[in-house]
């Protein structure tokens, strides 16, 4: 299959190898994959809730937007490259566990959650930025949100839970 | 031993034959369901604690003061401290006594009771003055984000020297 063909690839390229059998390249990358969640998953969860009416009530929610979008898109990047690289490592042996695959599926509909929010209540946001309480829609989005991060992190431990120790 | 080091000891052994320590340790699933916890008011802490610092650097929050600010992320914050302290504590009683002589452990302790104090202390103080130089404020900025990362470091390390440590003795 095409799939198995191509884990085998990037097990056999010479950067998962480097990643597989180096000491240091394997916790260091990881460290930094964490330790970017208390920026990206921090301000998911901030979002999130400023969605839900629950926090910095003061502040527009396109306000926080801007300020956030940066942060999140770097930091996103950020768990995107070392993510990859972890997985580069040892590709066959991660895609054969369940939580992989129920991770990369959370994560895939987080994005659609935020793909369709930006096509509906994103494009009326100045309609509705003002008003004191956030519209029913943005609710659903940032509880959604809030879950589906929930479970991208409980299937991210649940990966190292199962995968033998190296 | 010294008094405090014979008192921690028997207080990590209290730990691992306590009621959470038994039941954690014998359940397959319950302390990675602990430590999904630990992450999340890590995301929290992380999150919060960044833009109470960001604001502190001078990159504002919209155009709230970094008193206002604090004063409405602080539940959080605080809440956030509370949820790691306490799955930590459960995460701690199903191997207390191996990670009494763990240095990663003492280091990270060393550094969240430092962490705590001056978030309680020095940070809150800055925040809430109002009238602070420039030049306080992002020291202040800074050694509590240096501080908070030395904790979450430490963390980390605590993995890799607990694998090391049972690898070697084949557990």
């Amino acid at each position: 299959m095409i799939l198995d063909s191509s884990l085998v690839w990037l097990h056999d390229t010479s950067f998962g190898t480097v990643i597989r059998e180096s000491t240091w390249a394997e916790p260091i990358i990881e460290t930094i994959h964490v330790l970017t969640l208390t920026v990206f998953l921090g301000f998911v969860i901030v979002l999130d809730l400023r969605l839900l009416d629950l926090i910095l009530l003061r502040a527009r929610v396109s306000a926080i937007f801007r300020q956030l979008n940066p942060w999140l898109f770097g930091s996103f990047a950020i768990m995107l490259v070392t993510g990859i690289s972890l997985f580069a490592g040892d590709p066959v042996l991660f895609y054969g566990t369940i939580f992989f695959k129920l991770k990369m599926l959370m994560l895939l509909a987080a994005a659609l959650n935020v793909v369709v929010f930006n096509l509906t209540l994103g494009r009326s946001l100045m309609q509705w930025d003002a008003r004191a309480t956030t519209p029913r829609g943005a609710k659903i989005t940032g509880l959604l949100s809030l879950l589906l991060w929930i479970s991208v992190v409980a299937c991210g431990r649940g990966i190292a839970y199962v995968l033998p120790p190296p | 031993m010294s008094a405090l080091a014979a008192w921690t000891l028997a207080f990590c052994r209290w730990c691992n034959g306590s009621y959470f320590g038994h039941v954690i340790r014998d359940s397959a699933w319950l302390f990675p369901f602990v430590e999904v916890f630990h992450l999340l008011a890590l995301g929290l802490l992380g999150g919060t604690l960044v833009l109470v610092n960001l604001s502190l650097l001078g990159i504002r929050f919209g155009s709230a003061s970094t008193a206002e600010l604090a004063r409405e992320l602080r539940p959080w914050m605080f809440g956030s401290i509370g949820v790691m302290l306490l799955s930590g504590f459960l995460l701690f009683s199903t191997e207390a006594v191996k990670m009494y002589g763990n240095w990663a452990f003492q280091l990270k302790m060393t550094l969240l009771l430092l962490a705590l104090l001056f978030t309680l202390t020095l940070h809150r103080k800055v925040i809430d003055a109002q009238r602070t130089s420039a030049g306080v404020r992002a020291a202040t900025a800074l050694i509590s984000l240096l501080l908070w990362l030395g904790v979450g470091l430490g963390g980390r390390a605590l993995g890799y020297v607990t694998t090391a440590a049972s690898t070697l003795t084949g557990q």
